[in-house]
């Protein structure tokens, strides 16, 4: 079938099997391999993209369902205000080892911010909650987390 | 999602009406689907996908709240779980309801996934919320619009939505008063559910009951009202129930299925606590098991007299010496490359058959099939293997690829390079494979005895080492404290986020690339050279970057299958297992169970040891052998134990294969040592402090293997420093509400580093000026997220005096550096450190000396700094004279500076009896935990860890390692384990195998360090990969003891045991 979506403020029109997955598109198809395939099930959150404002697992989203919404994907953040904000605390905190899971908490911090002007800590909780990391033990990037939220209050 | 071969149909029905009629056209060749979380977990565990998929989006009607006009709540079938979570009518009006919506998969499966789909299930987690509320659905059926009660409903028939469309859940508009949910689960949060439970009550004017819903259900329990222990209620004041007979009442009628994971008993259990404990009725203990009380030591241990200084290792803490690792932003953004990223126009796709079975000969592999199909461009078998079809880093026995039979079910038979993901799944398919299954030994202790099924010809011993010494029998019989038990690990998976992959092509020279993350690049080369039968040279193997290994890629993985496939194909080839396909293949930490007797005389002084491990190697040799012999490196801890007897053995068995695990049998060992250390201090009424102190080493003490150690010795100082913490002043004891209990626990570690005086075990690194000035540091090192990058940046700026900047680290390729050794064992920080030592002075005396001349000064004129050279005498850093870019173009490439270096890793020489560290590293550990009594289940309140490993070359790193170590450890403890059951995985991927999340992370961890070397000591900062993870089972056990009384010996500990022997739960009889 032919499915037309925005991607990072970009047009795009392309032929997909209905039943395939987005991240799959994402990262064999549209030469976007910053979502990750960690688990395939939606059970690590690696594979995070925001559809229309909110985040959602990209290994979980067939093809069908992407006409006519406006997607963002790691890629794409620089765009946005809250996306800059997680992108500068996350590198300045250090917030990752390997950084395998990185581009899925970027992805789900910004939509948290886009969603809460001031999120708690048990807003970040509850939306990072379903990211595995397996190398940091999460307290680095809850840090970060909490940083970004305060520098995007500041940057309003 | 699945794929199954024929794309499905989709419809886009735009009524209600159309949606039943296509359902009721296709009938079970059709699915109805709103969010498709659940469906496709279903898909994902092997059911049939349908031909028809019946979208229910358009369907805008069926999405939203409404307030009815007789006051009830109207929920569509298609609001998702995320609005009714942050609805503001749902917070308001239903708390419970909201509570239950948030406790269902994650937020990014809350936005796609609706309340529809989690009811129209049957066994969603959200059920026995709406049961509890009395709730009724609206149905379209071939009667058009009806509503049912859900209670009715679900118990009219097995499969109760069949053939109907779920438009909405009612709410009806009287609300009990007091309400409780509860999900229980194998982890904290985001877990499948052990069991949910809910309940609401109704009362009138008077306080008395007058009506009751109590419901369970959630996971593989059916949705049930307990309407007996319902109608027990009826009448009655809270005040005046009978709490324990309640849950006699519930726990009679409950109907709840065992699984793998839990028993259908502690299903019972926990679900009639929670529903007590919701209700007010405090914790149930149960009256036959229940005399478990709280068991704190309620003291501060004593103050250790011993002098020490420690930095708490954070941004905050250490806010000078804090830099940005230099891949951080790039992986932040998503423009970081893996190796498993790349694609390339002619880039084939691989795949690789497993066995499938854990044990069968192999009477015949048929791959003409598979050739045939048109797309496929190489199919490879043992056939194709030219050299040795083997591989293992200290025996090699595990075939690249299998030819007379298999022996775990993730054995590779086969391999494919295909145009396509969908041809390869195709051809695989296609492979005929004739097996002759046999009887397997799927137990260590079984795999020994005589007549065991053999795994390989050689026999199921793969290693039998063993230690004496003293005269143990005659210490155990004056002995005046003995404690003995046998401690159990896990299975652990690795679980790194990238699982095994990359890519493979031919060279235009002849040659093959191989790209896939790894932990040691040269020796990569080396198993895959003996694979190929062809010259090392001709390999050129690029093993970095990784996400994440943690000893799970030391071994070859999918390196043989690659090159194969490429050279057969001639093209490019890539390939990355799914999780599933990791976790059949993939290398597990070998799980031990480790009898232990321990003993000390009358004043508390350790006397005797005896230990007996035995390992579950799986079906190959891989490193077992010495994670068993690290093992019995730490059967006496950091202590001096005068006799011990030490014996550990390794079977070899089908179930999977076991390998390195960061922590590398140190940690497993250290839960047992330290656990039977804190029972001894217990028995001889010592605190965990005062017993340890009187029982530590000393500085200046052999090693256990009577190797000669390293100085520093920082045992007491560690120790100091926990027994000071302000961790044991917080609340311990009995929480507020009776439900959990709280306490605290020590342990301590000595961990050594590198690979052992048996092996050789070398370093080396080669530092020049590169073209546009910036300094090479090659290393053959992986950056698996450790932070080797930031560590060479930092070691070589220090010693040359430049900025980290300007230095340019070149790992992880044998075409571009020299062999630093294994990225494994803690040992790259001392590798690094060391090279630098080594080569900068020589690379610094050799850039002033070209900068002299070139400047027509003498070198001693000049300096080092950032970003070039300067005047010696200059007093303000300023801009360079001679920048390094400058000096760089200045010098043709033959006289461009650099300098080389390889040395052995420090060992002790002298007589050792085994394989000894020279190096080691210290920490101390404390845990505070909270154990439910309604649940049994441990939660980490905080972890502290003390640690002494030399100075701190990066705070991130440093942190980073203790702090990932520390929560991989608690995975350990308390939620990891692959199921393995008759050979087969039971766990399949992150739904089956509990890696801690967010909410299983302590809710507050802190990191200190002492950097300080003893005077003299030359060895510098000591690695801390595995530091992190080698207390912390120990240091939470003990906690558990503190809280509860009883120690846990097998992890992950089972929460079914604790509330056994917390009173939550009566013992199945035997
Ligand atoms: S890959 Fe999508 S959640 Fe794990
Ligand atoms: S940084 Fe490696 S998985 Fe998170």
């Amino acid at each position: 079938m032919t499915i037309r979506f925005v991607l990072n403020g970009e047009p795009v029109e392309m032929d997909a099997r209905p039943d395939e997955r987005f991240v799959d598109l994402l990262r064999d198809r549209l030469g976007l391999p910053g979502a990750k395939v960690g688990c395939g099930i939606g059970r690590c959150g690696s594979c995070t993209v925001i559809i229309d404002d909110v985040a959602m697992n990209g290994c979980l989203l067939p093809a069908y369902k992407l006409e006519g919404r406006r997607i963002t994907t790691v890629e794409g953040l620089g765009s946005l205000p809250e996306g800059r904000a997680v992108i500068l605390a996350f590198s300045e905190g250090n917030a990752f080892q390997c950084g395998y899971c990185a581009p899925g908490f970027t992805v789900a911090m910004t939509a948290l911010l886009m969603r809460e002007d001031v999120p708690d800590e048990a807003d970040i909780r509850e939306a990072l909650g379903g990211h595995v990391c397996r190398c940091t033990g999460y307290h680095s990037i809850l840090r970060a987390a909490a940083d970004a939220a305060v520098r995007c209050q500041k940057d309003d | 999602m699945k794929k199954s071969l024929v794309a499905p149909q989709i419809w886009h029905p735009e009524e209600v009406s159309e949606a039943w009629s296509l359902l009721k056209r296709f009938g079970k060749a059709a699915r109805v689907l709103a969010g498709g979380t659940a469906v496709q977990l279903d898909w994902a565990a092997g059911a049939p996908v349908p031909e028809h998929w019946i979208d229910l989006n358009r369907l805008d009607d069926l999405r939203g709240v409404t307030e009815l006009a007789d006051g009830g709540i109207w929920i569509g079938a298609l609001t998702s779980l995320s609005a009714l979570r942050h609805g503001a009518l749902i917070g308001k009006k239903l708390p419970m309801l909201c509570d239950a919506v948030g406790r269902v998969g994650s937020a990014g499966i809350r936005n796609l996934a609706t309340l529809g789909g989690n009811v129209a299930s049957g066994s969603g987690c959200i059920i026995p919320a709406l049961l509890a509320l009395d709730a009724e659905v609206e149905l379209f059926t071939a009667k058009g619009l009806v509503r049912r009660n859900l209670r009715a409903l679900l118990s009219s028939s097995l499969t109760p939505m069949e053939g109907v469309v779920l438009v909405a859940i009612v709410v009806p508009a009287r609300l009990p008063a007091k309400t409780c949910f509860e999900k229980m689960g194998l982890r904290r949060a985001f877990t499948p559910s052990v069991i949910n439970a809910a309940a609401g009550l109704w009362f009138d004017g008077a306080g008395n009951v007058v009506k009751a819903r109590l419901a369970i259900g959630g996971g593989i329990t059916p949705p049930q009202r307990l309407s007996a222990a319902e109608h027990s209620l009826i009448g009655i004041p809270l005040s005046a129930l009978d709490w324990t007979s309640l849950k006699r009442d519930m726990l009679g009628e409950m109907r709840v299925p065992s699984d793998a994971f839990r028993s259908a008993e502690y299903r019972r259990n926990v679900a009639a606590n929670a529903i007590i404990a919701g209700l007010g009725g405090g914790v149930a203990l149960d009256a036959v098991a229940g005399k478990a009380s709280a068991h704190c030591f309620a003291s501060i241990p004593a103050f250790v007299p011993v002098p020490y200084s420690e930095v708490e290792v954070s941004r905050a803490a250490m806010s000078e010496r804090w830099r940005m690792r230099p891949d951080v932003t790039a992986k932040v953004e998503g423009a970081f490359t893996y190796l498993t990223d790349i694609r390339k126009p002619d880039m084939l796709v691989g795949r690789v058959l497993r066995a499938g079975y854990p044990h069968a000969r192999i009477l015949g592999i048929d791959t003409s099939e598979a050739e045939a199909l048109p797309g496929v461009h190489a199919v490879v078998t043992h056939r194709d293997v030219k050299g040795l079809n083997g591989y293992g880093i200290v025996i090699p026995d595990q075939p690249a690829f299998c030819a007379d039979k298999v022996r775990y079910v993730g054995d590779a038979v086969a391999a494919i390079a295909a145009e396509s993901e969908e041809i390869a799944e195709r051809a695989l398919a296609l492979i005929r494979v004739d097996y002759e299954v046999l009887p397997i030994v799927d137990d260590a202790e079984r795999a020994l005895a005589p007549d065991a099924p053999l795994v390989h010809e050689s026999g199921n011993l793969l290693a039998d080492l063993g230690l004496e010494r003293g005269k143990v029998d005659e210490a155990f019989a004056r002995a005046a404290h003995i404690v003995e038990d046998v401690y159990v690990t896990p299975r652990q998976m690795h679980a790194f986020m990238e699982t095994e992959g990359g890519y493979a092509e031919p060279t235009p020279e002849g040659g093959l690339l191989v790209c896939v993350a790894g932990q040691h690049g040269y020796r990569d080369r080396m198993q895959l050279a003996r694979i190929l039968d062809v010259d090392e040279e001709c390999i050129r193997i690029v093993s970095s970057p990784s996400g994440g290994a943690f000893g799970g890629k030391d071994e070859l993985t999918v390196q043989p299958a690659l090159a194969l496939l490429a050279l057969k194909a001639g093209r490019p080839v890539r390939l990355q297992l799914d999780r599933w396909e990791s976790v059949l293949a993939g290398t597990k930490r070998q799980p031990m169970r480790i009898r232990m007797r321990t003993a000390c005389d009358a004043e508390g002084y350790l006397i005797a040891q005896e230990v007996d491990a035995i390992a579950d190697g799986g079906a190959y040799a891989s490193l077992g052998a010495s994670v068993v012999e690290t093992a019995l490196e730490h059967v006496t801890g950091a202590y001096r134990i005068p006799n011990v007897r030490s014996r550990g053995r390794l079977a070899y068995t089908n179930n999977g294969f076991g390998g390195a695990f960061r922590g590398f049998g140190c940690n497993e060992m250290l839960f047992a040592v330290e656990s039977q250390i804190g029972r001894l201090a217990e028995k001889a009424g010592l605190d965990p402090v005062s017993f340890r102190v009187r029982n530590l080493r000393q500085p200046g003490d052999m090693g256990y293997l009577g190797q000669v150690v390293a100085p520093s010795d920082r045992g007491r100082e560690t120790l100091a420093a926990a027994a000071a913490s302000d961790l044991w002043a917080r609340e311990r004891g009995v929480s507020a509400d009776g439900r959990k209990v709280i306490g605290v626990g020590l342990a301590v570690a000595l961990q050594g580093s590198g690979l052992g005086s048996a092996i050789g075990d070398s370093g080396a690194a080669r530092l020049s000026l590169a073209a546009d000035g910036k300094i090479e540091a090659a290393f053959g090192a992986e950056e698996i997220g450790q932070g080797v990058l930031a560590l060479i940046q930092e070691s070589v700026a220090r010693v040359l005096g430049c900025e980290r900047d300007d230095v340019r680290p070149v790992i992880g390729d044998t075409a571009k550096t020299v062999d630093s050794g294994s990225t494994t064992a803690s040992r790259m920080t001392y590798v690094v450190w060391r090279s630098a030592s080594e080569t900068g002075p020589e690379l610094s005396a050799k850039l002033l000396a070209a900068a002299a001349k070139e400047m027509g000064k003498q070198s001693e004129e000049l300096a080092i700094g950032a970003g070039g050279i300067y005047d010696a005498r200059r007093n303000v850093p300023d801009v360079p004279l001679l920048s390094f870019a400058a000096l760089a173009q200045s010098l043709g490439e033959a006289e461009r500076p650099s300098a080389e270096c390889g040395f052995a890793f420090p060992i002790s020489h002298g007589t050792v009896e085994g394989n000894a560290r020279f190096l080691h590293c210290h920490s101390a550990v404390l845990a505070r935990v909270a154990v439910d009594r309604v649940t049994g289940m441990v939660e980490v309140l905080d972890l502290d860890q003390h640690t002494a490993a030399g100075p701190v070359m990066d705070v991130a790193n440093y942190s980073g390692q203790i702090e990932g170590g520390g929560v991989q450890g608690l995975g350990f403890t308390l939620t990891e384990d692959t199921l393995i059951e008759g050979g087969t995985f039971t766990s399949r991927n992150f739904d089956s195998y509990m890696v801690p999340m967010i909410a299983d992370a302590p809710a507050n961890m802190r990191v200190f360090a002492m950097e300080e070397l003893d005077a003299g000591d030359p060895y510098g900062p000591r690695g801390v990969g595995e530091l992190g993870i080698s207390a912390v089972s120990p240091a939470v056990a003990a906690a558990v003891a503190d809280a509860v009384g009883i120690w846990v010996v097998e992890a992950p500990f089972s929460p079914e045991k604790i509330l056994i022997r917390t009173g939550g739960m009566s013992a199945p009889a035997e």
